[in-house]
């Protein structure tokens, strides 16, 4: 069983990497991937294996604004690159002016999520993960449903694209079509990488890259013992730790389902321990009441610039998000979502609240700051073509 | 485990990338004839027609001006003189409105910008030569049909409305009220606990299918229709109301504004036992 697993993977990673062609005069241009040692290859779809053309193809779709119907609005309208790909909105806001039950996530790395978006269990392919916000009605998005005529046409009398898309689907006999779409799109996402923080220098052997206050940071986020002598007291890394920050995380190498959801205690309106209707996180998917209110656990990384925080953007600043933590859960006194989430029945056994000094919390903020990477906040392989 | 489920689901997906015509033309050696299963949309005693207000809706007598009506089905079989129910095999060759054993009736004409004119409200297929009497199907999309990739999907899975993106399947049922910003009804119906598998490369399982088991005991196809009745679909449902969050009943698991509507489906919601479908019948 593992052997057969291990070649499976092994296919995978030569299909993904494009190694050992024998025709790469023929081929489009092959990947290589720019990761540090430390960082495992991401999971590849062989339907979709990765080439430059292809790349370059889905960045320009990325941020193409007639991928929306009214054309005001492109992916990138809210995965602002300075934002590491967040739109810095507590909840994301559609084309037509709809606003979205929770805020939009970063897609840097979406190349390792185990499952992708707040709370789905079934969108594990960044391709069809694509066609949730062109076409999905509830809410509307870039609103392209039933307008998939209309978006062919938009890419067929663009004057570049006929061209790009024949260089991504060179083996294609229509290259434009709804599934290149998606697929150049997947591409260009799996490929936004973000592992060159001052915290990846440090673990690269750099030991000038972290400041003192981070450097403690790191210590206690990793199961440190805090000032008051407790052994892992914050308990950080149980669901935000690993290479990605987030323990739901998937790579080429991996064999079992990595998928993760939780419940942090933000809120409980009643015995049963609800959110507010409309953002009961996976229950919605299926309806088992122990998913009530379990969300996906984001990557941490670059998490200084992608303000506010949380599935609905209900937690300001990371110093509430820490008072927070330490609580156990948040107390809402009043209005229609009064309750105390601490109390929340479903809330995950790492929650248990624990003191915190006013020193620990600027060094855990410090390290936080320290995700931050830079290079993916400026490279200009991420950037908007249009804006050039 | 894991990987046999990998190559059966990759094996799923390869077949239906390549030849989608219909399976057993010419069949085993008999002759066969041509049958059409007539469907219609209807509400109470009237006719659904596309963009009008029909009046007491449900529990509280509700009224809504109704602007969708689609939906796709799958694995239709026919009693023959034995009794037994034999499949039908579907046309598919240039058929837009069918592939493999799902035809999808469209009874809506374009009257919001999620529909368009062409409407469709037959299957047609053949059946080994016979008198038959009685039709037996489900309201669905089969399974592997329903998470393949829909961006390559032939006619009639290729409508975007149509998709599912959310659970990763399609809406075996679409019904919508007034146009999309201000609707203030919608029943959309398909699986849903869906989970995916990285390995598998999709979806894996369902923990609620929610594809409708229908079947008519008396129907003869050469002069009986298949009838669609909203009004049964919405027998004893407070359409005024709606939880926070969901207008209408878009299959949430979550949403009890779902409840009497599967129970008219005869599909169990939440646990319950499921009660016997009253949204088809035969005139």
């Amino acid at each position: 069983m593992k052997h057969v697993a291990n070649t499976l993977i092994l296919a995978t990673l030569l299909l993904g990497v494009g190694c050992g062609d024998s025709d790469t005069a023929t081929t489009p241009g092959a990947w290589v991937w720019d990761l540090p040692d430390t960082v495992p290859e991401p999971r590849v779809p062989e339907d979709n294996p990765m080439t430059t053309e292809k790349v370059e193809l889905g960045r320009f779709l990325f941020y193409d604004k007639r991928l929306s119907a009214n054309e005001t609005q492109s992916c990138g309208s809210c995965h602002i690159q300075e934002l590491a790909f967040t739109d810095g909105l507590p909840q994301a806001e559609g084309s037509t002016g709809q606003i979205h039950p929770r805020g939009s996530m970063s897609i840097a790395n979406s190349a390792y999520a185990a499952s992708l978006t707040w709370a789905n269990q079934a969108l594990v392919l960044l391709e069809r993960q694509a066609l949730v916000p062109i076409f999905g009605e509830e809410p509307v998005e870039l609103g392209m449903a039933n307008m998939e005529d209309e978006l062919l046409r938009r890419m067929q009398e663009d004057a570049r694209y006929p061209e790009m898309f024949a260089a991504a689907f060179p083996d294609e006999q229509e290259p434009i079509s709804l599934d290149s779409i998606t697929k150049a799109i997947a591409a260009f996402q799996r490929q936004v990488t973000s592992f060159k923080s001052p915290i990846d220098r440090w673990q690269q052997g750099d030991r000038t890259a972290l400041s003192e206050s981070a450097q403690r940071g790191l210590a206690l986020f990793f199961g440190g013992t805090n000032e008051a002598g407790v052994a892992d007291a914050f308990e950080c890394f149980h669901c935000h730790g690993g290479f990605l920050f987030s323990q739901s995380s998937d790579d080429a190498g991996q064999v079992f389902d990595q998928k993760f959801f939780m419940n942090n205690g933000l809120y409980s309106l009643d015995a049963d321990g609800s959110y507010p209707a409309g953002n009961q996180g996976l229950y919605e998917m299926t309806g088992d009441p122990k998913d009530k209110d379990r969300f996906k656990p984001p990557s941490l990384r670059n998490i200084a610039v992608t303000a506010p925080y949380m599935h609905d953007g209900s937690i300001e600043t990371l110093e509430e998000v820490l008072d927070h933590y330490a609580r156990g859960g948040r107390l809402i006194e009043s209005g229609p979502n009064a309750g105390d989430g601490k109390d929340n029945p479903n809330k995950s056994a790492f929650l248990n609240g624990f003191v915190m000094s006013e020193q620990e919390k600027q060094d855990i903020i410090a390290f936080l700051h320290a995700l931050t990477d830079q290079d993916l906040l400026t490279n200009p392989a991420y950037s908007d073509p249009f804006a050039e | 485990m894991k990987k046999r489920r990998f190559l059966v689901a990759a094996l799923a997906l390869a077949g239906f990338g390549c030849d989608s015509s219909s399976g057993g033309e010419g069949g085993t050696g008999g002759t066969s004839q041509s049958v059409t299963i007539d469907f219609a949309a209807m509400v109470a005693d009237q006719v659904f027609v596309c963009g009008t207000t029909y009046d007491n809706l449900g529990a509280d007598d509700s009224s809504l001006e109704l602007s969708d009506f689609r939906f796709y089905v799958q694995g239709l079989e026919l009693k023959n003189a034995d009794g037994d129910y034999v499949a039908i095999d579907l046309d598919t060759d240039g058929n837009i409105w069918q592939v493999d054993n799902v035809a999808l009736l469209d009874f809506e004409e374009g009257c919001t910008n999620f529909g368009d004119e062409a409407t469709n409200r037959v299957v047609t297929g053949t059946v080994p030569e016979g008198s038959y009497d009685g039709l037996r199907f489900k309201m669905g999309v089969p399974f592997e049909l329903n998470h393949a990739n829909p961006a390559i999907a032939e006619p009639p899975l290729n409508l975007t409305p149509m998709h599912w993106d959310w659970q990763g399947g399609y809406k075996f049922l679409r019904i919508d009220t007034g146009d999309s910003s201000q609707t203030t009804w919608r029943m959309h119906l398909g699986s849903t606990g869906c989970d995916g598998d990285q390995l598998a490369g999709g979806t894996t399982t369902c923990t609620a299918p929610n594809r409708v088991d229908v079947e008519l005991d008396a129907f003869d196809p050469e002069s009986d229709t298949v009838v669609a009745d909203f009004a049964q679909l919405v027998e004893g449902a407070a359409l005024d109301v709606h939880q926070d969050g969901t207008v209408g009943c878009m299959a949430l698991p979550s949403d009890s504004d779902c409840a009497p509507l599967f129970e008219n489906l005869g599909l169990p919601f939440d646990g319950s036992v499921p009660g016997t479908q009253q949204f088809f019948s035969v005139e």
